[in-house]
């Protein structure tokens, strides 16, 4: 790994190296909760937390990991984190740990969090780890707001709940588009996304 | 003629590399061919002797096309003008009443049927090839691409496949969306895997679900809502579904019943099925392979029975008149880039197309009518099985051939 | 690296174990009270909505004090008689719990089952909205099945025993935006004011198939249908007529009426 400043960690997985638009992982839930950008930003908060603590600990404990069982041992801390996260939500946010279902105990199954504690937080100090967990879960963030932010907007009429287009359901103008309420739309807004993102930054591309 | 030929002559070198208006080749390129023929000619050897182009194929897809186009315009004229007449109504008001008043709202005369359809059916035929172009053209303009004619095609069946009372913005976001989404996005003209005039159905379908699914439409007088003929079928009595249905198998047949515009007349599909298949555009494999799975659904179907779905009750050859089944089968699945290329493959993109067609109407309860997406996910399909045919090909020719 | 010795995995690996599985029984342990404590506030939030007591400003911390005048009662479907509290506690009872218990329930032959609830719980709860000892609403949970999922909902009866006051629904997996919209507050109020049951004593509530067209008496037992969710609608009106007949809660609505009638 190449000497890379503080804020270059945080940064970079946001635009140039964004854990979905480039690495294409944590689909899944990218598509699940971002019908509404309360969830959606529920969600971002939660898994930034996670993949920021696990790389943490992770790398904290990183020289006492034997190879042969380190998997597991990240399975471990990682399945900690996000049964803590659940619980707390479940406690302080009933409504939103309700609406987000399970797909905050999928954390779990999240490859940026996996992804990170492996590839990262492994071979590298604990505070340089955190930053980098930081950062990815901002870029997921990122990501999952944006989609979010459209799938509300033409789905719902609404941001953060709070009405901006008036449905005709409603008495207003606005004939919501349903596509952007079923999670396939995601797909669509996620590769529009990453369109434009490597257009901007053409070494995103793949060659060929 | 001459001082067309002299203006564009005159013109042309602006438009070639290093010309003033370089950027602006592919407009200059269609409109010139478009009014004096191609000049285009192959600089090497092999010349192959064929009048067969993608000017052609696609101008010919077109002819075979009236035969619906026509009975699209007529039958949403006829059914309007019934449906008034049997309600005692006068003709409509708004700017459809003004221009009608000259001919009136009469279901027996031909030409008021054809001008209220026609009244219907142009906007949204207009509205189709204006915002199909438009994003056409700047995808062209912006990769320096030649304008095929293909999007003539995609916009005419894009308006056939709707119903004649679709508000025209949702037509002009439907193309849009197919156009950029299934074709433009995967390198225009011929790169497409998905018929970007069903995309675009799919994509209203979906967003716009409330007037889309079929079940009150489509007649084309405002505050009148029936079901179509799938629909009615859907809600029926387990076992007798067609006993709540008050067409015959003819009047399906010929199509005057209320449906999406260009779909309901099975005869008209047959007339463009014979133009394709004699001119030798269309694959008559797949068609036959979807006509044979969609008869063998519907058969195994109709012999299960069931006592809580009436739709098993239909028999297969009330199936192939209702819906899209026959414009389907005609226009869309044998689209010759998102069907197969291999002869096996397209049997068998055929029958996976008419079986999937079938199964989605009978045993899916959320959707009346299968047809689109049994097509869109057969397109998906069409490389991979071209792809195991291609291994099967050479797996063989190895054992033969050592 | 340090060398790995054969046992090394082993010792880290149960450390490691014992720390993670101390914090996640900690917060569990410590946070069920309060996890515990949402949900029997969100089930009664529910109840008032279906009631027509909660309003868009009323706190959290109101809930509880609106919920004073809501009594929890347990009733055995098949006979409609009351149970008491002594035999089973309404607090404690858990009904979704019932429905697994082979002792609590029994499957439904399939002909029977029109809401498509599969097993039939022998107590179910009900709530008595009363206001000055005298009852005033009752709220009765019901389920069934609309096109993709089961749909779970409150429906709240008039003191007269076949006047909708309010109906809501909290839990489904209808598609958003088209069956989803049974839990628009715009649509259930249109149930307001409807009769589940004709002057026969008979099951005449329907959903219609888009905007309801009925008029005069008609209309007083047919709600609008959503457009586009015909099916939705169905297995709404499939559960109305399941819940509200034999085989639901009309034996003990027909009781109740009895007692009421005697009371005075």
């Amino acid at each position: 790994m190449a000497e890379t400043t503080t804020r270059e960690l945080l940064l970079r997985p946001i635009f140039h190296r964004n854990p979905i638009a480039l690495l294409v992982l944590g689909i899944c839930s990218a598509l699940a909760v971002t019908g509404k950008m309360d969830t959606a930003f529920v969600m971002s908060v939660c898994v930034t937390v996670v993949v920021a603590c696990s790389s943490f600990v992770i790398s904290l404990v990183r020289h006492h990991i034997p190879s042969s069982v380190r998997i597991g041992i990240q399975i471990m801390v990682i399945a900690t984190m996000v049964i803590l996260v659940d619980q707390i939500l479940k406690a302080f946010l009933f409504d939103l740990s309700k609406q987000l279902s399970i797909y905050v105990g999928l954390i779990i199954t999240n490859c940026i969090v996996m992804g990170r504690a492996e590839g990262f937080a492994m071979n590298n100090p604990p505070k340089a780890s955190f930053i980098d967990g930081l950062g990815n879960g901002l870029g997921y963030g990122f990501i999952l707001m944006t989609v979010a932010f459209i799938r509300e907007l033409f789905g719902s009429g609404s941001l953060f709940g709070v009405e901006i287009l008036k449905l005709t359901s409603n008495g207003g103008w606005y004939v919501r588009n349903g596509l952007f309420l079923l999670p396939a739309s995601a797909f669509f807004l996620i590769a529009l996304l990453i369109w434009f993102m490597r257009t901007v930054d053409p070494d995103q591309q793949e060659k060929n | 003629m001459k001082l067309l030929e002299k203006l564009f002559d005159r013109a042309a070198p602006h438009f070639q590399p290093g010309g003033r208006l370089h950027r602006w080749f592919p407009l200059f390129e269609a409109t010139d061919s478009f009014l004096l023929g191609s000049g285009e000619r192959a600089a090497t050897a092999p010349h192959v002797r064929d009048a067969m182009d993608l000017k052609r194929i696609m101008i010919s897809v077109i002819v075979a096309l009236l035969p619906c186009v026509i009975m699209a315009i007529w039958n949403t004229g006829y059914q309007a003008n019934s449906t008034l007449a049997a309600m005692g109504l006068p003709c409509p008001g708004g700017w459809r009443g003004h221009l009608l008043a000259a001919v009136g709202c009469d279901p027996n005369s031909l030409v008021s049927n054809l001008y209220h359809g026609a009244l219907y059916f142009v906007p949204i035929y207009l509205v189709s090839v204006l915002a199909g172009g438009l994003w056409e053209c700047i995808f062209n303009l912006v990769r320096g691409h030649e304008m095929s004619e293909a999007f003539l095609v995609t916009s005419l069946l894009f308006a056939l496949i709707l119903p004649p009372t679709i508000p025209l913005w949702q037509v002009a976001l439907g193309i849009s969306f197919g156009v950029i989404f299934a074709k433009e996005v995967f390198g225009g003209v011929g790169m497409n895997f998905m018929n970007p005039a069903l995309a675009a159905r799919a994509f209203i379908f979906f967003a716009y679900p409330g007037q889309m699914s079929g079940d009150q439409i489509w007649t084309a007088v405002d505050g009148v809502s029936s079901a179509t003929a799938l629909s009615t079928l859907a809600s029926g009595a387990p076992g007798h579904a067609l006993a709540n249905l008050n067409i015959s198998w003819w009047q399906a047949f010929i199509g005057t019943i209320p449906g999406s515009m260009g779909e309901t007349s099975t005869l008209a599909c047959l007339i463009g099925a014979a133009a394709l298949l004699v001119v030798g555009i269309a694959s008559w494999r797949v068609m036959l392979g979807m006509l044979l799975g969609g008869i063998g659904c519907s058969l195994l179907f109709y012999m299960i029975g069931s006592d809580v779905n009436p739709m098993f009750s239909v028999p297969p050859h009330w199936h192939l008149v209702l819906g899209g089944f026959a414009f389907g089968l005609v226009f869309m699945a044998t689209d010759p880039v998102t069907a197969p290329h291999t002869f096996t493959g397209r049997w068998i993109y055929g029958a996976l197309i008419g079986a999937l067609a079938i199964l989605i109407r009978v045993a899916n309860p959320g959707f009346p009518e299968g047809v689109m997406l049994a097509i869109l996910l057969g397109n998906v399909f069409a490389p991979l099985l071209d792809y195991f045919v291609e291994q099967a090909n050479i797996k063989r020719r190895m054992l033969r051939h050592g | 690296m340090a060398k790995e010795s054969f046992f090394k995995p082993f010792y880290s690996v149960l450390v490691l174990a014992f720390v993670c599985s101390f914090l996640v029984s900690l917060a569990s342990v410590g946070l069920r009270p309060l996890q515990e404590n949402n949900r029997a506030l969100e089930r009664k939030k529910n109840i008032l909505l279906a009631a027509g007591l909660l309003h868009g400003d009323t706190k959290d911390k109101d809930i509880d004090t609106l919920f004073a005048q809501v009594e929890p009662r347990i009733i055995d479907l098949a006979t409609g008689a009351f149970v008491s509290p002594k035999v089973i506690d309404p607090k404690t009872f858990d009904q979704s719990a019932s429905t697994n218990d082979p002792q609590l329930s029994q499957p439904l032959p399939k002909d029977k089952d029109i809401a498509g609830v599969r097993r039939l719980e022998k107590y179910s709860l009900v709530y008595l909205v009363k206001d000055k000892g005298k009852l005033k609403e009752i709220v009765l949970p019901v389920r069934g099945k609309g096109l993709w999922s089961t749909m779970y909902g409150y429906v709240a009866l008039d003191s007269d025993l076949r006047t909708i006051d309010g109906i809501a629904f909290y839990e489904h997996g209808e598609t958003p935006g088209l069956g989803g919209e049974i839990e628009n507050p715009a649509w259930e109020a249109g149930w307001q004011g409807k009769k589940i049951y004709d002057d026969e004593g008979k099951v005449a509530i329907k959903v219609a198939k888009g905007a309801s067209k009925a008029k005069g008496k008609a209309a007083s037992y047919e709600v609008d249908g959503l457009s586009g969710a015909t099916l939705t609608g169905n297995g709404v009106q499939r559960l109305f007529h399941f819940w509200f007949d034999d085989q639901g809660f009309k034996p003990f609505l027909e009781r109740l009426r009895g007692e009421e009638g005697k009371n005075g």
